[in-house]
């Protein structure tokens, strides 16, 4: 465990050295990737301040939503997430099979040298929507957070799901780098309170693909309101990163090459 | 003069074809719009049908003219998207431009020749699925209500688009990795062109702002022309007016690209890339 905490940030480390060759370009991203991050809760915001709401939900509960959501991607992007785009490049150019002569897992490799630094301004913007949004509601108590932080990992638990049905798509679909696109319209029901979806909806990212786990779910636990189906959620969320898992591992099974 | 015309011509049918060739080994990608455009129109399709759920108009929009209003802009989206910026900067980056400054012929042209090709393949692929799913199965009015208007405001957008961006890759030639000026520039744009949400959801100071922007004229003017009414920050013109002066942007965006070209050109050192 320590040996893979290490070779981690080993590979973080090598990740920001060949960053800093573009300096200025590289704090701009960082710079933008804040920006981007900040787009989902300028619609809400402008929403709100036009006079309209989401029934039942005030602007800070809907942005709290919305600030669950962006931490866990501000996590999961840079730490993890990064195996979706490295084996896409990986396959596409050939490097691939460079990893399947190391020493360790080829998922393990995957993440290490995937670690993306721009993406820490998405755990910035993340961080500071958040604060934001709990700063004007309720400070929650101790209980509160407990469930919520138990929670948020689940939320980490279906990223990383996520990361390798993506990846497991990067490596026999060739340079197909909208697979992000399909991920993100997907996870978009679970920026919103799950209240404004049908019910049909509802069971669909709830316990099929348990997208409401990304931001409703620990959002709902954090203003004290728990949402219903609450553990059916985190139990579909184990189930999912489980079938991710087979998913990743059969498509990896799949793959050939000629020699890099 | 008639040679002329004859080569550019020829030019134009070669790079179109081969672009189009080239991107069709690549269509199942161009596909996956098929499945993410409807999603995410289902999740604004949600979310507004929640704020409307206790009110009749938002910012003096209906339920119906917001959705339409959202469908046309995922249906313009595809018709005009444009990545020469991204082209032109990797070709800055990897010495690969150096054949062009070789070529008989200019690298605007050939950029813009590659997108024309690109969108036509888009046009089955992405445009015409996607238009007919969101007339039966969400049941949006897509019809224009003007087709020549509407389709000139198109064209007029898919050449702004295409010089705003060629603008921007230009700066590869100071900055060589221009990843993250290219994103702020697509988050600038999203927002003012009103990709996001209509620009009158937006507070009235800023819509005056926005109103003397160019990048309205990218998404929001042609929605608005082929809603057939056109209105911002208090100020209504009539199709032809607004039509009119986006083509006046357009020309502006040409002198500007001629500038930073003639500017940007002189800087450019590549060796036997």
């Amino acid at each position: 465990m320590i040996d893979a905490v290490k070779l981690h940030l080993q590979g973080i480390k090598s990740a920001l050295a060949v960053r800093m060759a573009y300096r200025a370009d590289f704090f701009i991203s960082i710079f933008i990737m804040l920006l981007v991050e900040a787009l989902v809760p300028l619609v809400t915001y402008l929403i709100y301040k036009s006079g309209a709401s989401l029934p039942g939900w005030n602007m800070y509960e809907a942005l709290l939503i919305q600030g669950v959501f962006l931490l866990s991607r501000g996590i999961s992007f840079p730490f993890f997430f990064g195996m979706v785009w490295n084996t896409i490049l990986r396959v596409q150019d050939g490097t691939f099979d460079l990893l399947l002569i190391k020493p360790r897992s080829v998922l393990q490799m995957l993440i290490v040298t995937g670690f993306d630094s721009e993406d820490l301004g998405k755990l910035l913007g993340g961080i500071i929507l958040f604060s934001v949004s709990l700063a004007n509601i309720p400070f929650p108590g101790l209980e509160l957070w407990l469930k919520f932080f138990a929670l948020f990992l689940v939320s980490l638990v279906v990223m990383f799901g996520f990361g390798l049905i993506l990846s497991g798509f990067g490596i026999v679909w060739i340079g197909n780098y909208r697979v992000y696109e399909i991920f993100f319209s997907i996870a978009n029901f679970g920026m919103y309170p799950a209240n404004i979806f049908s019910k049909g909806v509802i069971t669909f990212i709830t316990a099929v693909l348990p997208v409401a786990i990304l931001g409703f779910v620990p959002a709902s636990q954090l203003l004290g309101r728990p949402a219903e189906g609450t553990l059916i959620t985190v139990v579909s969320s184990f189930v999912f990163l489980f079938l991710s898992f087979l998913f990743w591992k059969a498509m990896f099974r799949r793959y050939n090459s000629a020699g890099g | 003069m008639k040679n002329i015309c004859k080569r550019q011509f020829d030019i134009f049918k070669a790079t179109i074809f081969a672009t189009y060739k080239q991107w069709t080994a690549y269509r199942s990608h161009m596909a996956v719009s098929v499945l993410v455009g409807p999603v995410f129109f289902l999740v604004q399709v949600f979310i507004w049908s929640a704020v409307y759920s206790n009110r009749e108009t938002v910012s003096g929009l209906t339920l119906t003219q917001m959705l339409t209003y959202y469908g046309i802009s995922s249906v313009i989206g595809y018709l005009i998207y444009d990545g020469s910026d991204m082209d032109l900067q990797n070709l800055i980056r990897t010495g690969g431009f150096i054949t062009f400054m070789l070529r008989p012929f200019s690298y605007i042209y050939y950029a813009l020749c590659q997108k024309i090709g690109h969108r036509l393949l888009a046009l089955w692929v992405e445009f015409i699925p996607i238009y007919f799913l969101f007339l039966f199965a969400f049941k949006i009015n897509l019809v224009p209500a003007n087709l020549f208007w509407t389709l000139l405001s198109v064209f007029l957008s898919f050449l702004l688009v295409f010089l705003t961006n060629f603008c921007i890759g230009i700066t590869g030639f100071w900055l060589t990795k221009t990843e993250g000026l290219r994103r702020a520039f697509q988050v600038l744009r999203d927002i003012t062109a009103g990709d996001l949400l209509p620009l009158v959801l937006f507070p009235v100071f800023i819509q005056k702002i926005l109103f003397f922007m160019p990048f309205q004229f990218i998404t929001y003017v042609p929605i608005r022309v082929f809603i057939g009414s056109y209105e911002l920050a208090g100020i209504s013109m009539s199709i032809p007016e607004i039509v009119g002066l986006q083509a006046i942007y357009v020309v502006i965006m040409f002198l500007v690209y001629k500038v930073l070209w003639h500017i940007a050109i002189k800087r450019f050192t590549g060796v036997g890339a």
